[in-house]
């Protein structure tokens, strides 16, 4: 098992050199020169140049600067902001920094509860209308992007029926709209894998036992056949808590919500590039540890999967 | 095309529906200037957000534009990226799949690390990276997109490569003295090519969500040429009091990809009839 993780662990480390070194070139190849940006009204005061190239240790050799920014991500301070003059990065993200996991979570779970129902009643209801219908809701909810949704919703539930606020963070009734919003291609996407697993499920042999010997037909879908299919389910959901994390820029900018995503977006128009590249490095460091956890449970879960990666690795 | 196969293919109602929404997309977007009762970028700041009426059949945006014809323009915007993102993708994808899977050994250990890589990007976050070095624009959609969707496409042809090159005729070829690319260009390609063609008509679904997402955040497509994405951007603030930009250019967007998809879907199940899932 130690063999495996630290396998694992070895092959994520390119793409986190790679982040890092991208992430360090992207900022100094940028045309125009960040401390001109800062000093505004003051470009001729000389002295104050200097003292902000040499503060923002952009005077150094490109090495130098690169093991600088090495330590500034191993302390969590990322550097100085460009646009908040003297800041850290780190504290430029402090307020946003849980908001986007704490949707992504909440997106989640939503979308199992929500993608297991729809997805095992379309199984039980197999090529008959509930079935199709619930079908033309999966491809609608996996073919329209999230902000085209989000329009419809927030046209409907909130400029028309008035029933939850139009956007703003803070209250439960404001993170109704952007969780739903994140929910619902992933709602989609969970109730077509439920799909696929209960119809294999519902062709076994002790689910037929099940129904022989007069157990209840909601006892046999629930506790005997759809138990089955939550293994998979779980691992998958590892996978969309990646891309659901990456939607929440979408929906933090349609809904207005501080968190990293916006933050990400406004920085570039902001030209303040080491929080554009922070928040960057931060979701491809969130992918990695995802990625990680999801395969450390599988292995738990299954010893085939460890075995089998030590051999090929 | 093969008439049977075309048969086969519009037999399936939501295929036929697919090909009718991607053809009368398509159709939008050659004929704009033909079809479009304005011009995309004409302003006219005292008739701004203007009601439907027979002059501007969807009523007019914030600077007083027809908002039916950017939706049409916006077509043409949007079939455009995604068809450039399509073509540059499956050139670099394809012929690195082809590589990779037919030499193997460290070529294709090479090959297949830098796709890992570039996967474990997430594709907003890789956009949000080119947009702040090359700045917004349709230039950053396609570059960002293009880095997003080649290793999908090089990992799935390599695979096909890899079946493929269990096969019989491969081992004849090779006996007969052909070279690598020929082989790899006049048998192995032509067999492979249906699995690529469904993979890109699926492909082009989410190019265009893509592509309209980054417009939507401002990070693509820039003022005054329409993309669908920014026009829903612009409308949301004013979604109480006029509705109409937004609402419509979701409408648009969903139909369009769903098109698509559906028409991925069609090919899918034309081209190997045991793959339907249903």
């Amino acid at each position: 098992m130690r063999r495996f993780l630290l396998g694992r662990i070895a092959g994520l480390v390119p793409v986190i050199i790679v982040a890092i070194v991208v992430t360090f070139a992207a900022v100094r190849a940028l045309p125009g020169d960040p401390v001109s940006v800062m000093l505004s009204d003051h470009s001729a005061d000389l002295d104050m140049a200097a003292r902000l190239r040499a503060e923002y240790g952009l005077d150094r050799p490109l090495t130098v600067q690169f093991v600088q920014y090495l330590g500034e991500i191993v302390t969590g301070r990322f550097g100085l902001s460009f646009r908040y003059v003297h800041m850290p990065v780190a504290q430029v993200l402090r307020d946003s920094l849980a908001i986007s996991p704490l949707l992504a979570l909440s997106a989640l779970s939503v979308a199992l509860v929500i993608g297991s129902l729809a997805g095992v009643q379309a199984a039980i209801h197999r090529n008959r209308p509930q079935d199709t219908a619930i079908i033309l809701a999966l491809v609608a909810g996996l073919s329209i992007p999230n902000f085209a949704v989000a329009t419809f919703l927030v046209y409907l539930l909130s400029v028309k029926l008035n029933a939850l606020p139009v956007a703003g963070w803070g209250t439960f009734r404001q993170a109704v709209l952007p969780v739903l919003v994140l929910a619902i291609p992933a709602s989609a996407y969970v109730a077509r894998l439920a799909r696929t697993f209960m119809l294999e499920v519902l062709q076994q042999d002790f689910v037929r036992t099940a129904r022989a010997k007069g157990l209840r037909e909601g006892l046999v879908i629930w506790r005997h056949a759809f138990r089955n299919t939550v293994p998979p389910l779980a691992t998958s959901a590892g996978v969309m808590l990646g891309g659901l994390l990456s939607n929440t820029v979408v929906v933090e900018t349609i809904f207005n919500i501080p968190g990293l995503g916006r933050l990400a977006v406004d920085s570039v128009f902001a030209r303040d590039y080491p929080v554009a590249m922070a928040v960057v490095l931060l979701f491809v460091l969130f992918y990695a540890g995802i990625s990680l956890l999801v395969d450390l449970v599988l292995a738990l879960a299954d010893p085939r999967i460890r075995e089998g990666l030590e051999v090929t690795a | 095309m093969n008439p049977r196969f075309l048969r086969r293919l519009l037999a399936e109602r939501s295929g036929a529906v697919g090909v009718a929404i991607v053809l009368a997309v398509a159709l939008l977007a050659l004929l704009a200037p033909l079809l479009a009762p304005h011009s995309y970028d004409a302003t006219d700041l005292l008739n701004a957000w203007a009601p439907p009426d027979a002059v501007n059949p969807l009523g007019t945006d914030k600077l007083g534009r027809d908002i039916a014809s950017r939706l049409i323009y916006g077509a043409r915007v949007s079939l455009a990226v995604s068809l450039s993102v399509l073509a540059i993708t499956m050139l670099v994808g394809v012929t690195a799949g082809l590589i990779a899977g037919y030499l193997g050994g460290r070529v294709d250990a090479v090959v297949m690390r830098i796709v890992d890589i570039v996967l474990a990007f997430p594709e907003v976050v890789l956009a949000i990276l080119v947009a702040a070095v090359l700045g917004p624009g349709i230039l950053t959609v396609i570059v960002a997109l293009s880095l997003v969707w080649w290793p999908g496409i090089a990992r799935l042809t390599r695979s096909l490569v890899l079946a493929q090159k269990q096969e019989l005729y491969i081992d004849a070829a090779i006996a007969c003295g052909t070279r690598a690319p020929a082989i790899l260009r006049r048998h192995i390609l032509p067999n492979i090519a249906g699995a690529l063609l469904v993979r890109a008509s699926v492909g082009v679904g989410f190019i265009i969500m893509a592509e309209a997402t980054l417009s939507f955040l401002g990070l693509g497509v820039q003022e005054p040429v329409p993309s669908w994405g920014g026009m829903i951007r612009d409308g949301l603030p004013e979604l109480r009091s006029d509705p109409i930009l937004a609402v419509s250019g979701s409408v648009v967007i969903g139909v369009t990809i769903i098109g698509f998809n559906l028409l991925g879907d069609g090919l899918r199940d034309a081209l190997d009839p045991r793959l339907r899932r249903r």
